[in-house]
């Protein structure tokens, strides 16, 4: 856990005439699990997108792996996996048939993987998109994610649609992956019960920046209260 | 192993650190004797695996470990029960002993329980455990 994989600096980004991203600062250790927490619209989307290049930054500076994000190289975009907030796929297509079209774009894909957590997560390969619920097409997501063993996983929301035994299951295996291969997951949430077991770090973003960072035990260890009142208070501060 | 993985439990939600936690409950064993001087933690990553928590959190329970005396990291095979417990002199450690239960007494007085009452309290709780 020596160089950051994720640096910003002074991040900036507008919409027309909407500052969304407001100068934010954040550097994540390579091994850490980081909730990336925040109230609803207070960037934590447009942060991410940012990091993984489908948004420009208007000004300061990232990097992701050494590289500027809006020009990530083949050999960086395959130790990348992605899970959006919104799974979007096609609807005519069946689910193994997504996987396969998918692992096509990755010269590591490892389809044994994919086909052990289909079964893990009960999602039946011969299934239509279309007939997906959004809790499986969630599932779906995280697997085409997962596929390629990415070293960093950026997941936005990732658990809003999944029932509690999905979440506990989706949490235990990025646990062991980040155990066993040192992944660095970032991880987006308002749901803050998901982030107390698994999150070495967390990243409070609001209105823009990120107000704190730093690791989970110490934070909870100084200030005092489960991360929901650390939330709380931290949101609380800031209109004060 | 003396005692397993399984046997520890976490709050994640409860607003104490983890980590607090786990080092609450190595003492509580230590206490209760089911940890000997000499034995061994379950392993970091087992035990990050059995209470599906974050393996730093586990590490981070240790360290505070060694650094107050309680654990040793033994290369090769992982934190052991300090043997230190039962070292240092005789009344050194009745001295420490003493500062223990110095406040529990007083307690016992302001519960208004008189000197018969507590040392039958005391031979009680000896009694209820092997020498």
């Amino acid at each position: 856990m020596n160089q950051p994989v994720i640096q910003c600096e002074g991040v900036r980004k507008k919409f027309g005439r909407t500052l969304v991203l407001n100068g934010v600062d954040l550097n994540i250790p390579r091994g850490s699990i980081v909730g990336l927490l925040g109230t609803n619209g207070c960037g934590k989307s447009t942060l991410i997108k940012c990091l993984l290049g489908l948004l420009k930054i208007d000004s300061g500076t990232a990097t992701v792996c050494d590289e500027d994000p809006w020009d990530l190289s083949a050999e960086t975009k395959n130790r990348l996996g992605y899970v959006p907030q919104e799974i979007k796929l096609y609807p005519w297509m069946r689910v193994s048939q997504v996987i396969d079209y998918t692992g096509a774009f990755y010269e590591n894909w490892k389809a044994d993987y994919c086909e052990m957590l289909l079964d893990k997560w009960e999602l039946d390969g011969k299934k239509w998109i279309k007939s997906l619920s959004g809790g499986q097409l969630q599932r779906l997501g995280i697997i085409l994610a997962l596929g390629h063993k990415p070293s960093l996983l950026i997941l936005d929301e990732p658990a809003a649609s999944l029932d509690p035994i999905g979440r506990r299951s989706l949490l235990k295996s990025l646990l062991e992956k980040n155990a066993e291969e040192e992944q660095t997951v970032l991880f987006s949430t308002h749901i803050t019960s998901d982030l107390e077991r698994i999150a070495s770090h967390v990243a409070f973003l609001d209105r823009g920046r990120v107000n704190f960072f730093g690791e989970l035990e110490e934070l909870k260890d100084q200030v005092g209260g489960n991360l929901e009142d650390l939330f709380l208070k931290m949101n609380s501060r800031s209109e004060g | 192993m003396p005692v397993s993985s399984n046997q520890f439990t976490v709050s994640p939600s409860s607003g104490v650190p983890i980590f607090r936690q786990l080092i609450d409950q190595v003492l509580a064993f230590i206490v209760a004797g089911k940890l000997k001087s000499g034995d061994m933690l379950p392993s970091t990553r087992e035990m990050a695996r059995s209470l599906e928590i974050n393996t730093m959190t586990v590490s981070k329970a240790y360290s505070k470990l060694e650094s107050e005396g309680v654990a040793q990291r033994v290369r090769g095979r992982g934190m052991q029960i300090s043997t230190a417990l039962t070292k240092g002199t005789l009344s050194k450690r009745k001295s420490e002993f003493q500062n223990q239960i110095e406040p529990a007494l007083h307690r016992g007085r302001q519960l208004g329980l008189n000197d018969e009452q507590i040392l039958s309290i005391i031979k009680k709780l000896l009694g209820g455990r092997k020498p």
